[in-house]
């Protein structure tokens, strides 16, 4: 049936969806408006009451002289912090110590500071700070951290972390914000999570409401509330894991995603991982499906099969082949977020690349 | 199709907001009435997505309330919709941060069954029914489903009230209206095996009732 009626109540009714829109009808919006507060105007500058009175050729002149002041001022600014004067900035408060964007340093005397695209949040060991992005979340700065705002477009908010900690609670809709970290990107799925990155570029993504994409090149991860995932240079994002899962099946993991030099110690470290695995760890289990190599696939597929069976239509063949829709089926049947958002936002994200490379 | 349709948000944006946004701004009350009424049956939607509905009416009044003041802050006024969206999430999540954890709370929202009234008649159960279904739904399925569905607003409204494109409001309405009557035919073949169960679930709310009434003063 096509949606017509569903989209915009034009075409041919859909008895079903009339029935749902009567019988749910009672629950919208019924409420009259209620009386609002006489309002907080905003007063215009004083300078534009002044004009008033003046004559036209004393406006010309004042105008003009107005211009010239706001180029040298635009012109100064932009030779100090060329990359600010690219777009709006977020809002940076200053909860600790002294948090600085470039070389200022933020909120000193009370107030709060911009991070404008291309410049840095730096805090030492003593700062902390509270980035409001773009009306749509939050990002608290940890001690010791390094964070550039990439871009802040509409629908596209996006921060690099270059070392330490955030913790973001974002609440636009998924895939309007993502972190870059030296080796893996994040993107918000509908979420709150804290991101770690260390020295050497690895990092650790945790997630405590929602879930979290997580992707280098084609290796992803899917991160939902209270799992862990680690990342590393060169290779990208591990395999996630509840972080209540057994201590001796978290070392197996991160021996297999990391450390495991030989396809023999690799399969080894697979064993255990299998034969560990709870029936939450489904979640572990799923993401092996397309890291394993050819030869083990069929173990891991019997392993996932016992603990969540597939959903009709998802073939044992199907998945040994890496069929990519049977494997987000069988994603979706796990009941950790419909990997279709995942899908939408990075084939939007990789035009967007290729369009701007 | 055209991936970027589905993500990137949308230039377009309900006509007039922004003279209105400009008027309110300057003190207008008028003005902030006409866009409450524009924007009160988004809210609502927003909030009983997330939110017990006997506290949404309350908190649309405290969304209204709240953007009011910082109107001076929207820096874009064809972005009212989006920026008072972003207002009303904020808001719902604020109030489970209030009132208990996050977590139990969204658990609680898709598998109670308190939308039902005190007194409630065989559609009002119904209905409360079908509510929780949609309430347990991915967030943003039952957003787009509940503006569409319980504020009847259109698909081409919902996307220039809220900001996302038209392609992601359509996709969010097809795949979130699949899940909903896949959910609604479990559901159903659940309730065929369950009727004597409900049986024996009245008999003892009924006995519990005449215990009540016995007890009464």
């Amino acid at each position: 049936m096509n949606d017509d009626y569903l989209w915009d109540g034009s075409g041919e009714p859909d008895p079903e969806i009339q029935k749902l829109e009567k019988t749910l009808a009672k629950f919208g919006h019924q409420g009259q408006a209620p009386e609002f507060p006489e309002m907080v105007v905003t007063r215009r500058p004083r300078i534009l009451q002044w004009g008033i009175g003046l004559r036209w050729p004393q406006v010309f002149a004042a105008a003009a002289a107005l211009i010239l002041l706001i180029v040298a001022v635009e012109i100064l600014r932009w030779a100090r912090h060329p990359a600010a004067n690219s777009g709006s900035g977020w809002e940076v408060e200053r909860v600790a110590g002294t948090p600085r964007v470039e070389s200022n340093a933020t909120g000193k005397t009370g107030g709060n500071g911009k991070l404008g695209i291309g410049q840095t949040l730096v805090t030492d060991s003593h700062s902390q700070a509270n980035i409001t992005v773009a009306e749509i979340g939050t990002v608290n700065v940890e001690p010791n951290t390094r964070l550039r705002l990439v871009d802040g477009g509409a629908g596209h908010n996006r921060l690099a972390l270059e070392r330490g900690t955030i913790h973001a609670f974002i609440w636009a809709a998924p895939g309007q914000f993502a972190v870059d970290t030296p080796s893996a990107i994040a993107v918000d799925l509908g979420c709150r999570y804290t991101l770690q990155v260390d020295d050497s570029g690895a990092g650790t993504l945790r997630t405590t409401l929602g879930w979290v994409g997580f992707k280098l090149n084609n290796r992803e991860a899917f991160i939902p509330a209270g799992a862990v995932c680690a990342t590393r240079p060169k290779i990208g994002p591990g395999t996630p894991y509840f972080d209540d899962a057994p201590k001796s099946f978290c070392e197996a993991l991160s021996k297999f995603d990391f450390s495991a030099s030989t396809p023999e110690e690799r399969s080894a470290e697979l064993d255990k991982i299998l034969a560990e695995a709870r029936p939450r760890d489904a979640l572990t289990v799923w993401h092996l499906l397309a890291r394993v190599e050819d030869a083990q696939r069929g173990r891991v597929y019997d392993r996932l099969a016992s603990l969540v069976p597939p959903p009709a239509g998802v073939t044992r063949e199907g998945i040994l082949s890496l069929n990519q829709k049977m494997l987000d089926a069988w994603w979706n049947q796990l009941d950790l977020g419909d990997v279709f958002l995942w899908r939408t936002w990075e084939r939007s994200w990789s035009q967007e690349k290729r369009a701007g490379s | 199709m055209d991936c970027r349709l589905v993500t990137a948000a949308t230039a377009s944006e309900p006509a007039g907001d922004s003279a209105l946004v400009h008027a309110a701004r300057q003190g207008d009350r008028a003005a902030f009435g006409n866009l409450y009424a524009r924007h009160a049956r988004m809210v609502h939607g927003i909030l009983l997505a997330k939110v017990p509905a006997e506290d949404v009416d309350d908190l649309v009044q405290d969304v209204f309330l709240k953007a009011m003041p910082r109107l001076s802050d929207l820096r874009d006024v064809s972005r009212f919709g989006p920026w008072l969206a972003a207002i009303t999430r904020n808001r719902a999540n604020d109030y489970h941060r209030q009132n208990r954890a996050v977590a139990a709370v969204t658990e609680s929202l898709s598998e109670d069954d308190s939308e039902v009234p005190a007194a409630s008649t065989a559609s009002d159960t119904e209905a409360a029914m079908i509510l929780s279904h949609v309430r347990s739904l991915s967030e943003t399925y039952r957003e787009t489903l509940i503006l569409r569905l319980v504020e009847g607003m259109t698909g081409p409204e919902i996307a220039a009230r809220t900001g996302l494109t038209p392609g992601s409001v359509r996709v969010n309405l097809h795949r979130g209206m699949q899940q909903l009557r896949e959910k609604l035919s479990q559901s159903a073949s659940g309730a065929k095996g369950q009727s004597g169960f409900d049986a024996e679930k009245n008999a003892a709310a009924q006995k519990q009732s005449n215990l009540r009434k016995r007890n009464e003063p």
